[in-house]
């Protein structure tokens, strides 16, 4: 182990790795709750609850494949960079997302639900005033598992060209050098740890006092 | 008023109707109590009048006009809703909660501060320390008081209750009944309220429906119900003490009686002469205030005789052996029982104003009974 090579992995490389892999991670993210809090809305409502087996089946597939052959697979189809890669993980994120959104819009007592529609209050306004407010801490809790899982298949997209951590550990590994391979895999790790932090931390600050944790 | 004609409810993969062709008319400004055992249908009855479910068949009609021509939202948010499970939204606070149907009607903030607090108020809870609480720091009862206030929010005329104090405990059960029908002389609001508990239908009730199996038994107020129950299915749900619920049905003034003889403390020597004279089979004590303190039968001056302070002494043990002109009759029967004797004094406020008697009691009831 160098203090040269180390103090290069870091400042040097470091940067503009951890740069491409929050960008990667943030429009992972933001994409997969796009989709995925409105199709585990759209599978809570009464009427489509039936497609909610079939599709949470098919999300758990997606899931089951290993990271690094949806990337492999993104490769000949989608191409080199940036872009697949986050086509291939955006894939292995919906899962978590859309199964805490139905199971936190579905935990949502009937009796609220019931009062809310009894007083007079339209489907929509249930939805968006009692339905979701209570589900955010369940959905979040999703968030927060698919956003962690994001962080550390993420050095994995550097194989397809789309930069980041991995680069580093990649780099660390081609030219036997562990000090890059610490600083990416330490750096992934504390990012890992932080937004699960700081999820968890929103998670607590938005659930109303007396409703307990989660 | 609500009018049902000829409602069924058949739900898919029941043999039975859950409801089957009723007809019943709810009177203006009255409590109507639907109670019968469970699965009789009396929810389902109620919820179909704010279209929660569709009948099968049959129209209902409030202020003689079809719910069916009213946006089901529309005609919710004009009915005032209460169930047992109370279903406070837990990420609101108490005073948000209330807010929840004027915010429908799109008042004015300012107009729906004052509403809620106005209702906190009335519903006799704490106003600041309520305010911004979240329903889980409330007890039971609380939770129902902020769940009758909510439904009261913009005072609809009519108000659906599906077991209201099913789930709260007997003390705090009890005065919300009391509290309810205090405020009911005031607000004078058409209620439907739904219960399986007899007792809870007799004291509430202006008038009671009683349900089995989906069909209507009987219909009238509680003193009909209870004096002429139509069949053995009434009789057995009203249950074997049948005329003692009915006492519930009458006050302390119903059956009182004037005042044969009172005395003053320095009279006590001379009072079995003094109810001779008037022919009275009891006298109550005044004291120098002039407020009744105490009574004395004819078997209590034949026992003590010339020992004055020893009479003193009893007449002064029934100190409380009084009721209150508004009393039911099953608070002065356990107080005749607990003073072991057969006279109540009844005040008015403060002051003397009649007695009752364990036979006045029995007449009264025995008349009612045969009429």
């Amino acid at each position: 182990m160098k203090w040269e090579n180390f103090r290069f992995a870091l400042f040097e490389k470091a940067p503009e790795a951890l740069w491409e892999h929050s960008l990667i991670v943030v429009i992972t993210i933001t994409l997969a709750i796009l989709i995925s809090v409105p199709l585990g809305i759209f599978l809570s409502r009464p009427k489509f609850k039936k497609f909610g087996l079939v599709t949470l089946n098919i999300l758990n597939l997606l899931q089951a494949v290993p990271g690094i052959a949806v990337i492999a697979l993104a490769l000949p189809i989608l191409g080199l960079g940036m872009k697949p890669a986050i086509v291939a993980l955006l894939f292995q994120s919906l899962l978590p997302i859309v199964r805490n959104t139905i199971a936190g819009l579905l935990g949502v007592s009937s009796d609220v639900k019931e009062a809310a529609s009894g007083m007079g209050m339209s489907q929509r306004r249930i939805l968006l005033e009692v339905e979701l407010p209570l589900a955010v801490p369940i959905i979040l809790s999703g968030i927060r598992t698919a956003t962690v899982y994001v962080v550390s298949i993420g050095t994995l997209a550097s194989l397809i060209g789309a930069g980041g951590l991995g680069n580093l550990i990649m780099g660390g590994l081609a030219l036997f050098r562990p000090e890059y391979l610490l600083v990416g895999a330490g750096l992934g790790a504390l990012m890992a740890i932080f937004l699960d932090r700081m999820i968890n931390y929103l998670e607590h600050r938005i659930t109303p006092p007396g409703m307990g944790a989660e | 008023m609500i009018e049902l004609e000829q409602i069924t409810k058949q739900y898919p993969g029941q043999a039975m109707p859950a409801v089957d062709k009723l007809f019943l008319s709810i009177p203006k400004g009255e409590i109507c109590v639907l109670v019968g055992p469970s699965g009789c249908g009396k929810s389902t009855i109620l919820r179909m009048i704010n279209r929660m479910i569709e009948p099968t068949s049959g129209i209902v009609k409030i202020n003689g006009e079809d719910v069916t021509r009213t946006d089901p939202d529309q005609l919710r948010m004009g009915i005032g809703y209460v169930i047992q499970q109370i279903g406070l939204l837990p990420h609101r606070t108490i005073a948000e909660n209330i807010a929840i149907v004027p915010r429908l009607y799109k008042w004015p903030k300012e107009k729906i501060r004052k509403r809620v607090d106005e209702l906190i108020v009335m519903m006799g809870l704490d106003l600041e320390k309520t305010r911004g609480k979240y329903p889980a720091q409330l007890s039971g009862g609380q939770m129902q008081r902020v769940g009758v206030a909510r439904a009261m929010a913009v005072d609809p005329p009519i108000m659906l209750m599906d077991e209201p104090f099913g789930a709260v405990d007997p003390i705090a059960r009890t005065h919300l009944q009391d509290e309810l029908l205090r405020l009911q002389k005031e607000i004078k609001k058409t209620i439907v309220f739904v219960t399986h508990d007899i007792n809870e239908a007799i004291k509430m009730g202006d008038r009671i429906a009683i349900f089995d199996a989906g069909k209507l038994v009987q219909f009238g107020t509680p003193e009909e119900i209870l004096t002429n129950p139509i069949n053995e299915f009434v009789e057995d749900f009203i249950g074997r003490d049948r005329v003692v619920k009915k006492l519930n049905l009458y006050l302390a003034e119903d059956a009182m009686q004037p005042i044969g003889c009172v005395v003053k403390g320095n009279e006590l020597h001379n009072v079995a002469q003094k109810m001779k004279d008037a022919g009275a089979q009891v006298a109550f004590l005044l004291n120098d205030e002039g407020k009744a303190c105490g009574q004395i039968t004819v078997s209590d001056t034949e026992e003590f005789g010339r020992d004055i302070e020893g009479l003193r002494k009893r007449v002064l043990r029934r100190e409380k052996a009084f009721v209150q002109t508004t009393t039911p009759f099953p608070d002065a029967l356990s107080l005749l029982l607990e003073y072991d004797t057969d006279y109540l004094g009844i005040l008015k406020g403060e002051e003397l104003c009649g007695m009752l008697s364990f036979k006045g009691i029995r007449k009264h009831v025995y008349r009612k009974e045969g009429e």
